[in-house]
């Protein structure tokens, strides 16, 4: 025992352990949060339940099993359910039935002893609409442009609505949207010639025509919208739900059509990655309860790549200062403890500091000093993205600032004698040949700030995210960043969607969804930075000293 | 035939009289230096002339000063805080521990090569013409023939014509030196200082950097540091002694390492107890 | 011995390869005394057998000779000697070189004892053994000093080669009036000639050991140099 104890093996066992551990939390994280996840997207079976209910009376129920359990039937006997009460447990079944306009629930619980019949009707379709959910049910007929044409026709239709979907869509965010904002620089044009007294009547005449010029434009892209749904309101779908009541969909409303259940695998992978692709690129709807994520995406990775563009710069320059050029005494070690233990406080406390300091005071006076016109609605005085980026900028500040000390340290001597022998200046040195070959130590600072900052949501709730954003904050208006606005968050997101939506239930994959997606994300920002610090070091490894 | 007669025998060591060197003869000139790291004295009262174009060696062991002394022909003991220097160092018979001197100018004027090979992580190309590019050269074709004739001088052109933008970290140790003697040489210096160049050097290696030695010395005024004292012997024309701090025996390397002249010296060239 | 400081190189393996060699160098030293001694004594004593053992012998010193070469030339390339150190090398590469020969110039000495001389000529050889009996005792000194290293006795050494040139001049002359007085004694005659020829020239030998000591102590070369020179060293 002794001599096992001497050989080093429970050493080496222990190490071993302790690295199984952490790859299994690992692998169970991310198999957990991808399995979840990724069936959200798979298109579910169409199942029809023949039942009967606890009155006697036959119903038919219509939709995907959601989830399954099993109760003890003790739980159900006050409900004098005509069941075998000898068993010991009652499976049930989670079912969303969606049809949202019909019913109140659109997931509902059924009790297995009580179904008759389960099948999968090949026709039975999904379908996917802008409002109230889905729908599942029989198709009766489809009416093109008011006369009623065959099933057959169906996927044109489709195809057509989507086209004059798009043309909808570029009309409103891009062609209205930029006119909007014209409008509205326009007037703040006037208002600040009006606050600063220098508003003649000239210019007022200037900017009325303008904004009459833009209003004209405005009127015949409206009427151009009007006329594209008024084209799309004349097809409409009329559908048979569970309960044998009929339902006219405009198709407007409809995103996608399906029967789930005549798919084969290979169509259903096919459908699977449309779903994904439809996530990860189009806008939510319903509350953040449907629809895809991409202003999240967006907004998350700005925010990150905004707050490296500020952190790096600023913590590479700190270390250069603590290591290089500030003296080696009292003050520069309390400095470095300083920097240190900023690494501690607790993110929201940067939340408060950056809500109270940068929001308020610096974003307030900025407003005062430029963006006058618009008071009493703030510019840059409320939380923006902007704002949240400096704030996680000055949270992984000591990242950055220690790991680039770090670099500079372990730079040997030689290379620095080797540059000032040469008549090089300390600055020349530090420029030509130290902050390269610190690159890598640098990148790794860079690459743990990413890592931390996409993950942070606390402070960003105070600083700049909110739940809806309407526009996203770099677009084609002049001057096509705007660092004023309030942008959607992954993290945020997930939060959102998961605690704060009205119907949780229909949530959850989402959630796993998201997470998937935030976790890929990160992943993929930090692998980039990864494999650009490995260029690095490559190119600045060191022979072995 | 070649005769050999007393008079082309003596030609080959032309003695100088250290003591008494004519100004122009006088590369280096060190008065009354004193060196001290805290309260502790590393050179204490260091005076010598170092000729033009000849190869000076400092020998002594280890702690003794000598690369103390080289460094500060160079002033890269300033790079130490607690390093404190009284005397001169003249230079063109101007002190370069003047207050006003330029160190970066005199850095280029006196090269160093250190103990290590230490190429920056660059291509060979822009190692040799870092000094050059230090003091805004940019333009392609002085820099192209800058970097081959130091490549040649430093005896590597042929070894390295071909492949001038790989790393220069791809060379063997040898050849990493001669690239840092290049880069030193590439900026044309008047002294070239090197601090045990071949200490980290194979014998072979050591041999070639010798022979480049003897050929810089037509260039250069060359001050080595070295621990080898064959090496001293086989590359100086003068050779100095250090011990504690002391400069003991300076003279010519032909006497001093076959009849110095002080016991100390006898004993420590001779491998004895001092 | 301390006066070499051999013993107190860091190279305990260095002290022992000096040591050694200058202990062969002795050793050899002893051998060419001892032949010497003996070619002397056989033509005084017309020992014909002692003769033939010194002719015998010289070998020993040939190989002596050989053997302390070979180990200069190892410390050579071993240890790379410098200052002290290299110059007893050399100084002991050389004095070997002048040892065997005067160690040939006793074969020499033995052969006259082999080329039959009458009663005749006794006084002949009288007058060699004296000359001999000088060179011997010069020898002694010279390896004396050697052994002791000592400048001043090599000095002294040194310069009393000149009384030993003065005898063999005298000798020299004695011998061309017997030459001139019975011509047909010029063979004899010849033959002690080679005889004092040869312990002349051991005289001259001894002094270049000598020389070599002053080299090896004071690094200064006095060869081909005046008498003036000499006496600033002392």
């Amino acid at each position: 025992m002794n001599n096992w104890f001497k050989s080093g093996s429970p050493w080496v066992w222990l190490s071993a352990g302790g690295v199984s551990i952490s790859l299994i939390s690992v692998i169970g994280l991310l198999w957990l949060i991808a399995s979840r996840g990724l069936s959200y997207f798979w298109p579910a079976d169409i199942y029809q339940f023949e039942m009967t209910d606890e009155k006697g009376q036959n119903l038919t129920v219509i939709g995907e099993v959601y989830d399954r359990e099993s109760i003890p039937t003790s739980q159900l006997v006050h409900l004098n359910l005509n069941i075998d009460k000898s068993a010991e447990t009652i499976e049930r079944l989670l079912i969303k039935t969606g049809n949202r306009e019909l019913v109140s629930l659109d997931f509902r619980w059924i009790l297995v002893p009580q179904i008759n019949k389960t099948s999968l009707p090949e026709d039975l379709v999904v379908i996917e609409r802008l409002t109230s959910g889905n729908f599942y049910g029989y198709i009766e007929e489809i009416i093109l442009d008011g006369k009623v044409v065959g099933q057959d026709k169906m996927a044109e239709l489709v195809e057509r609505v989507s086209d004059y979907q798009a043309e909808m869509a570029v009309l409103q965010t891009s062609d209205i949207g930029a006119i909007n904002y014209k409008i509205e620089r326009t007037r703040l044009k006037e208002r600040k010639h009006k606050l600063e007294g220098t508003l003649t009547t000239e210019l007022q005449q200037e900017f009325k025509a303008e904004v009459a010029s833009l209003k004209a434009d405005y009127q015949v892209l409206e009427k151009e919208l009007m006329a594209l749904r008024d084209k799309i309101a004349r097809d409409q779908i009329v559908v048979r739900a569970m309960d044998g009541q009929t339902v006219n969909i405009n198709f407007a409303d409809v995103i996608q059509i399906t029967f789930n259940n005549k798919l084969s695998v290979l169509g259903k992978l096919g459908m699977f990655f449309s779903q994904i692709a439809a996530f990860v690129s189009d806008d939510p709807r319903e509350a953040n309860t449907e629809g895809g994520v991409f202003p999240a995406i967006f907004g998350t990775v700005l925010m990150v790549l905004l707050m490296t563009v500020i952190v790096s710069p600023l913590g590479v320059v700190a270390a250069i200062y603590l290591h290089e050029y500030a003296g080696n005494n009292a003050f520069t070690k309390l400095l470095r403890i300083a920097v240190i233990n900023l690494a501690g406080v607790p993110s929201i406390v940067y939340g408060v500091f950056g809500l109270g300091f940068f929001v308020y005071m610096v974003g307030g006076s900025l407003d005062q000093l430029f963006y006058a016109e618009t008071l009493p609605s703030p510019t840059f005085g409320t939380p923006g993205v902007m704002w949240s980026a400096l704030t996680l900028a000055i949270l992984t500040l000591p990242v950055v600032i220690v790991s680039t000390e770090e670099g500079l340290s372990r730079i040997p001597s030689a290379m620095r004698h080797g540059s000032l022998a040469l008549g090089a200046t300390k600055a020349e040195t530090l420029w030509r040949i130290i902050l390269p070959i610190a690159s890598p130590a640098i990148m790794t600072g860079i690459i743990l700030a990413i890592a931390r900052a996409a993950g942070e949501v606390a402070p960003l709730m105070l600083v700049g995210v909110v739940k809806m954003a309407p526009n996203l904050p770099l677009d084609g208006n002049f001057p096509f960043l705007h660092l004023d606005r309030k942008f959607m968050h992954l993290g945020f997101h997930i939060y959102d969607v998961g605690f704060q939506s009205p119907n949780v239930e229909a949530a959850r994959p989402l959630v796993y969804a998201t997470a998937l997606l935030l976790v890929t994300i990160i992943v993929a920002l930090n692998m980039t930075a990864v494999t650009i610090r490995n260029r690095l070091r490559e190119k600045y490894r060191m022979l072995e000293h | 035939m070649i005769s050999v007669t007393p008079k082309n025998l003596s030609e080959h060591n032309v003695k100088l009289d250290l003591n008494n060197l004519s100004p122009e003869q006088v590369a280096l000139e060190i008065k009354n230096l004193d060196l001290y790291y805290g309260d502790k004295q590393a050179l204490q009262n260091i005076s010598m002339s170092i000729p033009k174009g000849q190869v000076t060696a400092f020998i002594g062991p280890s702690g003794c000063g000598k690369s103390t002394l080289l460094r500060c022909i160079n002033r890269m003991n300033d790079l130490v805080d607690i390093c404190k220097i009284t005397g001169q160092i003249n230079l063109h018979g101007e002190n370069i521990y003047d207050r006003h001197t330029d160190v970066a100018a005199l850095r280029r004027k006196v090269g160093m090569v250190f103990q290590r090979p230490n190429p920056f992580p660059k291509s060979i190309y822009e190692n040799v013409v870092y000094g050059l590019r230090i003091t805004g050269e940019n333009n392609r074709r002085v820099l192209d023939e800058a970097a081959e004739n130091a490549l040649r001088s430093a005896a590597l052109w042929n070894e390295v014509k071909d492949r001038l933008h790989e790393s220069a970290l791809g060379l063997s140790g040898g050849q990493q030196q001669r690239l840092v003697i290049a880069r030193a040489i590439a900026i044309e210096p008047e002294v070239l200082l090197l601090d045990e160049p071949t200490s980290a050097l194979d014998p072979i290696s050591t041999l070639t950097i010798e022979e480049l030695i003897n050929d810089l010395k037509k260039q250069f005024t060359v001050v080595i540091v070295t621990h080898n004292m064959q090496q001293a012997a086989r590359v100086s024309d003068q050779t100095a002694f250090m011990y504690m701090g002391d400069l003991i025996e300076y003279s010519d390397t032909n006497t001093l390492f076959t009849t110095p002249m002080k016991k100390k010296t006898e004993d420590y060239i001779t491998g004895r107890y001092g | 011995m301390d006066k070499l400081n051999i013993g107190r190189h860091i190279s305990g393996q260095f002290n022992e390869d000096l040591q050694r060699i200058i202990n062969h160098v002795m050793h050899m030293g002893g051998l060419v005394e001892k032949q010497l001694t003996d070619a002397l004594t056989s033509v005084c004593d017309a020992d014909e057998a002692l003769a033939k053992k010194v002719l015998n012998n010289d070998y020993l010193i040939n190989n002596a000779e050989v053997s302390i070469d070979d180990e200069c030339t190892r410390i050579i390339a071993k240890r790379q000697p410098a200052a002290g150190d290299l110059r007893l090398v050399m100084a002991i590469v050389k004095t070997i070189t002048d040892l065997e020969r005067i160690g040939d110039e006793a074969g020499k000495i033995a052969n006259v004892t082999l080329e039959s001389l009458s009663g005749k000529h006794k006084d002949l050889l009288s007058n060699l053994d004296n000359l001999g009996r000088h060179v011997l005792t010069f020898l002694q000194a010279t390896l004396d000093a050697f052994t002791r290293m000592d400048v001043d006795a090599a000095i002294k050494v040194h310069k009393s080669d000149d009384k030993i040139d003065r005898e063999y001049e005298a000798l020299m002359r004695q011998l061309m009036t017997y030459m001139m007085e019975d011509p047909r004694s010029i063979p004899q005659v010849m033959s002690v000639i080679w005889s004092a020829r040869a312990l002349e020239r051991i005289g001259d030998r001894c002094q270049n050991i000598c020389e070599y000591i002053i080299y090896f102590v004071k690094g200064k070369d006095v060869r081909h140099t005046t008498a003036s020179d000499f006496e600033s060293l002392s």
